[in-house]
């Protein structure tokens, strides 16, 4: 049983007024937030890769918001990002989109548009971590296959028949079958199609 | 006309022995013995007497004279003329000299010319007359006369040229008092009229504004010190203002008595105008420079402004949905309240500096505390480094005495270092992007501000011409900044300067003197 985390909202902002306002505004929604009052303080609290998303000043003194966000793509965070910025800040916030910021929204904002926001972003990394989950329980299956079945199925998947297989391989098309059942079996696949898509999954993230 | 038997004795022409008698004698010594040149002459002009004064004078001896006609001693036109003036008086006896006397010129032997005082008498009772010239050289006396001319016309042509008139004044009334034509001129009257003295004068024209310090001047003349230097402005009976600066003492003579006041008053409207000029204009420019400077910092004030703003507007949707939500806490709603009224306070804060420090306004001075001052600064200059992602730190020297400044002029100057210091650092790595302000006591008591950056530091060509007005080595600047601050500095007794940072970037440092000890401590 993997015990669900509740997503958290991370606010980084230099200014104490700001922070707090988003503090009490997503607490008001009831969602958890922790805030952070530069991008070092967030980089050094330890995290664990907590689910939920971070809305960051792109304007601060020391570490700016675009800097924070280059080490966190470094680290290969997932953490969707909301930049928050301030008048004439819309060159910065192409950047940040092209370096895989989710959104921005200008100071000062109406609430809503800003829990929209964050409610994308939470959506979007929830999708990201049950999708890495996915492709981390595939590996973990295709870890669980012996040498010969994994033969079987890279030829299954690269759409060859079981005859086919079996004179590829100098089997008996017999034993191919057995090896595909248990290769079916292990994959918790439940068809050819599931299969296929299971296996280019983990080959597209790993390309 | 003259012959041997009236020439008189001791003048034999032919240098043969005269004929003693007691009168000759006499009349020789007397001759001799007179300070004064004497020739006499008969009717013709023919010289018959020359004195020892005379030879002394002419640089003749007796005999080269005697006998020959008194012109040679003359030069033109007299020389031409003398045979006809002689001829004149024998027909007409009209006198144009005899017993009159005046100054003319007479020729030496070298052929110099003096000046010389004659006069001229007529021997009594004898037919043809004869005539006796006393002749005195007046050359050093015209020399003393003439450069006392000069002197006098130099010292009015200096008054009028500069402008100032002196003044005695016998206060025991044993003389009549002076005053100079430019000192008339300067107070726009015609003359001085004896009877009203030029204290009540100036009492009467003086500024308003300005009665304190005459009175003080007067004060002082009056005093121990018995003298005054004193600036104050009068108002003509022409309805003009004029700045005196007058210096004065009084004297004694050595009797103690000729009890009297000297002085002179000088005019120094024009120099005080071009000077007020100046000190406006040089206002003008640093105003001009604190709203360009402003203008630059637009965008930050702008961003300044919009954080608390953007706060309100977030603690007040939080409250709402507080207020909405069933299980609301209380505490939650009445903080956001709090910080609602402390942002909006803190957006008004901001205002009212940015107003202060662009607003034209009287230079003044007051004590003032730097750090204070620094701290004050800090919301303008924060501004501007969080817009480039640098950070601001102060390190401050705790109970540092005040200076004697224009707070405002003081900021400019402060503000100015930072914008550079922050542009300085526009390419600088992260880690570096600071700016330090820092304040101290100097040994020799002085109190100095640092403002240190981790930039790009001043490259040499740069350094040589930092302070020339106009001078940028950025896109958008007026290139008045470092001038500006630096004559700001000045104004203050103070000094900016720059050194390299310890490894990188550059320092800017400038002093402050010590304002003196507030009264009644």
């Amino acid at each position: 049983m993997i015990k669900e985390i509740r997503p958290t909202v991370f606010v980084v902002d230099d200014d104490a007024a700001v922070r707090d306002s988003l503090r009490m505004l997503l607490k008001s929604v009831g969602l958890p937030v922790e805030v952070f009052e530069s991008g070092q303080e967030f980089l050094d609290a330890e995290r664990d890769d907590r689910p939920g998303c971070l809305v960051l000043d792109i304007r601060m003194p020391g570490m700016s918001g675009l800097e924070l966000q280059v080490k966190l793509n470094e680290r290969h965070s997932i953490l969707p990002i909301i930049f928050i910025t301030g008048h004439g800040d819309v060159p910065m916030a192409v950047e940040a989109m092209q370096a895989g910021a989710v959104d921005f929204i200008q100071k000062p904002f109406r609430d809503q548009d800003l829990l929209d926001r964050i409610n994308q972003a939470l959506e979007k990394d929830a999708g990201s971590r049950r999708m890495l989950a996915e492709r981390n329980m595939i590996r973990k299956r295709l870890e669980s296959l012996t040498p010969r079945e994994r033969e079987v199925l890279d030829l299954v998947v690269a759409g060859k028949a079981n005859k086919v297989i079996a004179g590829d391989l100098n089997l008996s098309q017999r034993t191919v079958e057995i090896h595909r059942a248990r290769v079916m079996e292990k994959m918790e696949a439940h068809s050819l199609a599931h299969l296929v898509r299971m296996v280019l999954e983990v080959e597209r993230a790993e390309e | 006309m003259f012959d041997d038997r009236t020439r008189p004795p001791g003048t034999a022409p032919d240098g043969g022995q005269p004929r003693s008698s007691q009168a000759e004698l006499e009349f020789r010594s007397l001759l001799d013995a007179a300070v004064d040149a004497i020739v006499v002459i008969d009717h013709k002009g023919t010289v018959e007497q020359f004195s020892a004064a005379a030879e002394r004078v002419f640089g003749y001896a007796a005999e080269e004279v005697v006998g020959r006609n008194v012109n040679i001693l003359m030069p033109e036109p007299y020389r031409s003329e003398h045979d006809h003036y002689l001829t004149r008086y024998n027909a007409t006896r009209e006198a144009r000299i005899i017993g009159i006397g005046r100054e003319v010129r007479a020729r030496r032997k070298d052929g110099g010319i003096f000046p010389c005082e004659l006069a001229v008498g007529q021997v009594a009772g004898i037919d043809p007359p004869r005539f006796i010239g006393f002749i005195r050289d007046i050359t050093l006396r015209k020399q003393a006369e003439e450069r006392l001319r000069r002197s006098e016309s130099e010292l009015r042509l200096a008054q009028e040229l500069a402008n100032l008139g002196n003044y005695v004044m016998h206060l025991d009334g044993s003389e009549p008092d002076y005053y100079s034509p430019q000192l008339c001129r300067i107070l726009g009257i015609g003359t001085l009229d004896e009877n009203v003295a030029l204290p009540t004068l100036l009492q009467r024209w003086v500024h308003p504004s300005d009665r304190e310090k005459l009175d003080e001047a007067m004060w002082d003349l009056n005093s121990a010190q018995a003298a005054c230097d004193a600036e104050y402005r009068i108002l003509r009976d022409d309805g003009s203002v004029r700045h005196l600066h007058h210096i004065a003492q009084v004297t004694r003579d050595p009797h103690g008595a000729g009890h009297k006041h000297v002085g002179t008053i000088h005019d120094v409207t024009e120099r005080r105008q071009t000077e007020d000029e100046a000190r406006q204009l040089q206002e003008r420019l640093t105003h001009f420079s604190r709203l360009s400077t402003m203008g630059e910092m637009a965008a930050g004030l702008a961003h300044e402004i919009n954080q608390p703003l953007s706060a309100i507007a977030t603690y007040a949707q939080a409250c709402q949905r507080f207020l909405k939500s069933p299980h609301r806490d209380d505490a939650d709603i009445l903080e956001s309240l709090e910080q609602i009224n402390a942002q909006a306070l803190r957006a008004g804060e901001v205002i009212r500096r940015l107003r202060n420090f662009v607003k034209n306004r009287e230079v003044t001075r007051e004590p003032v505390d730097c750090n204070r001052l620094l701290d004050d600064l800090r919301t303008l200059a924060e501004t501007d480094a969080r817009l480039h992602n640098v950070k601001l730190r102060i390190e401050a020297e705790p109970g540092l005495p005040t200076v004697y400044a224009d707070p405002i002029q003081l900021q400019q100057v402060v503000l100015n270092l930072v914008r550079n210091a922050i542009d300085a650092m526009s390419e600088a790595p992260e880690t570096r992007r600071e700016v330090l302000l820092s304040t101290r006591r100097l040994p020799d008591g002085e109190i100095e501000i640092v403002v240190s950056d981790y930039g790009t530091g001043l490259a040499p060509e740069a350094a040589e011409h930092l302070f020339n007005p106009f001078f940028t080595t950025k896109a958008g600047g007026t290139g008045l900044g470092l001038a500006i601050s630096r004559s700001i500095v000045r104004a203050h007794g103070g000094r900016l300067w720059h050194t390299p940072n310890e490894g990188v970037g550059a320092r800017f440092h400038f002093t402050l003197p010590v304002s003196p000890a507030p009264k009644g401590e």
